[in-house]
């Protein structure tokens, strides 16, 4: 059955999976820099292939705002020219690490859930998976057997 | 040199149902294409067609999109069609924006940039969407000829690199003889999109391809869920081979008029029914196709004017059951009530099921519904797309039966109004005379192409069994095509009648 809308919990429950598999931690990945940023990295690639810096800014951006209505923090978050978070990672060593760390599966919950609304699911699962290929998702977003987890 | 010495040109399939054939087999694999029109045309429907029915995994297709349609809404709207295959994408299909390439550096950072992808990923297509606005900006700060360079280059890459490529943009007409693009070019695909009193027109054009022979004209095309549907001009027939005439005679299953015709219908005719309202013409079309099903032949059944199941009830009324054959796939009755259908997507409609149940007999009830199903753009259309689609199926030996509702003129006898007799071998004439302040209906065969035929002007009554014959020729009145005949002699042995029709009649 077509979705018309896509729920909010959808787009948090694929963030928190993705937010899940990066907070394992990359080996190769500085101690300091959060799992939402290494989240928000990993995307900006193929969506900038997709989209164009522009294209991928202006969602990054939609996304921020969206998430700065919820955590207020953020706001000291920016976007650069090239599409990568400033701000971030410093956010988690200033304040509150949980506060931190919300206001960055948020900010992924929105980006998501961004990607859901406009390309839907499939698409957006492809994308998904295309990034973290070794990660298996076998459902839907919305149901609670998908799952996305790490397969190595 | 020998046919066997020259090289193939392989034809790879556009994905759209009807373009193949007229672009004379497909898409010449390794060409450089264009595709214009006017936004909104369809044109990245079309690349997008092509893309999904060619790329694979081995050979993908690359969709560089510039500065056009922003790629998430394109991605959003795409995959609302049927041919959107999502498990195609990143693997065989590959996205590609460009536009920061564009806007920041120059056209010889976008060959760069489009050779770099391009020798990355091996791609049997290529696309770049929209290559107009690369041009634009080129023209910004580049001479003519470095954009015609370019445009040499990249045609050079994409051949070289063994790609199909499509270049879509919008452009207008004019811009053919200065635009460099359109020399280079092997194809170029022009779609149409115009609005004829309340109906969307879509046509399209394929103004030049080398090394095969596309079907020249305006081609029809829809777009639905299904994405673009082309119907060719030549009706999927071209290159058919004609049937030659046999001598058979089909029975219209009414025997006194097979007798009038000389002996029944000549097989793969065009006969023409004529009459004004209520005369019996559906009744007589009806008679016609049950007589043929009787008879092991197959047949179609195309009206307008009333539903599929409406018609077969009103059929059983005389005593003909369509309902059996239609169950069996021996008959089909088409509704086409469109409204804004093109007359060529119409016609295939008829040729498909035409040729889905082998039908060897073919009703259309009637050419005036026929006409005003379609979209007012089209109607200019209609003689020339109805001679293309009879004379296609008389010559491969389908018997094609056709009503027309005619004014009763009391001063004159016109065959149709539609100054269509020309289209027909055989006409049959039904009308209303007066006699002895009684409406009776008299009937004449016009003309036989195929040979002689009965003159007599006979009267006939529709009865709980049809369209009937009720008496021999009617030698007692002077005038009877005017409507109003008078009585040469009241001595003989006339004998007045009471014509109550019986059946449950529609014209």
């Amino acid at each position: 059955m077509e979705k018309e809308i896509v729920s909010l919990q959808e787009s948090r429950n694929l963030a928190q999976r993705l937010l899940a598999y990066e907070a394992v931690g990359d080996e190769n990945s500085a101690p300091s820099e959060s799992a939402a940023s290494r989240v928000c990295a990993k995307l900006r690639g193929p969506l900038i292939t997709l989209a164009g810096v522009a294209g991928f800014r202006s969602l990054l951006s939609r996304a921020l705002t969206l998430a700065r209505a919820e955590v207020p923090n953020l706001s000291a978050v920016q976007i650069a020219a090239d599409g990568s978070l400033r701000g971030l990672d410093e956010l988690v060593s200033q304040t509150d690490k949980e506060q931190a760390r919300d206001g960055g599966a948020i900010l992924i919950a929105q980006l998501v859930g961004l990607l859901l609304t406009f390309i839907g699911e499939g698409l957006t699962i492809r994308l998904v998976q295309d990034v973290w290929p070794e990660a298996a998702f076998d459902g839907r977003v919305s149901e609670k057997r998908g799952k996305l987890e790490r397969t190595r | 040199m020998s046919a066997h010495d020259r090289v193939i040109i392989k034809k790879l399939p556009t994905g759209v149902p009807g373009l193949d054939e007229i672009l004379g087999g497909g898409l010449p694999e390794f060409s450089f294409n264009i595709v214009a029109g006017a936004p909104g045309s369809g044109k990245t429907t079309l690349a997008h067609q092509i893309v999904f029915a060619n790329a694979t995994p081995e050979r993908p297709a690359l969709y560089f999109t510039i500065l056009g349609e922003p790629a998430l809404k394109m991605l959003r709207y795409q995959q609302q069609y049927t041919f959107f295959d999502q498990a195609k994408l990143s693997t065989a299909v590959r996205f590609i924006n460009l536009s920061q390439v564009v806007l920041e550096k120059d056209l010889d950072a976008v060959l760069e940039e489009i050779a770099k992808q391009v020798e990355k990923a091996n791609p049997g297509i290529v696309v770049v969407d929209s290559f107009r606005t690369v041009v634009r900006k080129a023209l910004g700060g580049t001479t003519e000829v470095e954009l015609q360079a370019f445009i040499q280059r990249l045609a050079l890459l994409l051949t070289s690199w063994q790609a199909t490529t499509f270049l879509v943009g919008e452009y207008v007409e004019g811009e053919i003889r200065d635009n460099p693009v359109f020399t280079v070019s092997d194809g170029l695909f022009w779609l149409y999109q115009t609005s004829e009193r309340s109906s969307i027109v879509r046509k399209l054009q394929i103004m030049k391809l080398r090394g095969q022979a596309s079907v020249p004209g305006l081609h029809t095309f829809r777009i639905t869920n299904a994405g673009l549907q082309a119907f060719s001009r030549t009706l999927g027939l071209a290159g058919q081979a004609r049937k030659i005439p046999s001598a058979r005679r089909l029975s219209v299953g009414i025997a006194e008029l097979d007798k009038m015709l000389g002996g029944g219908i000549p097989e793969g005719d065009s006969v023409l029914v004529a009459g004004a309202s209520g005369t019996g013409k559906s009744v007589l079309a009806t008679q016609f196709i049950a007589e043929g099903i009787r008879q092991g032949q197959p047949g179609i059944v195309v009206v307008f004017e009333e539903r599929p199941q409406e018609y077969a009830e009103r059929a059983s009324s005389f005593g003909l059951d369509l309902g059996t054959p239609r169950k069996e796939k021996k008959l089909e009755i088409l509704y086409l009530r469109p409204l804004d259908l093109s007359v060529d997507e119409t016609m295939h409609e008829i040729l498909d099921a035409v040729q889905q149940i082998g039908a060897k007999r073919l009703v259309i009830d009637s050419l005036a519904g026929f006409e005003m199903a379609l979209a007012p753009g089209f109607r200019a259309d209609f003689r020339e797309s109805l001679y293309r689609m009879i004379t296609a199926l008389t010559g491969v030996g389908v018997t094609i039966l056709s009503t027309v509702e005619v004014d009763e003129s009391f001063t004159q006898f016109p065959f149709s109004t539609y100054s269509i007799s020309f289209l027909t071998d055989d006409i049959i004439r039904l009308r209303y005379v007066c006699i002895d302040g009684e409406l009776r209906k008299i009937m004449v065969v016009i003309k036989m192409r195929g040979g002689n035929h009965s003159k007599e002007i006979r009267e006939y009554e529709i009865t709980s069994k049809g369209v009937v014959i009720i008496g021999k020729r009617l030698t007692e009145y002077q005038g009877l095509i005017t409507g109003v005949p008078e009585r040469l002699n009241r001595s003989g042995n006339h004998e007045e009648r009471s014509h109550t029709p019986k059946g449950k009649s529609k014209s």
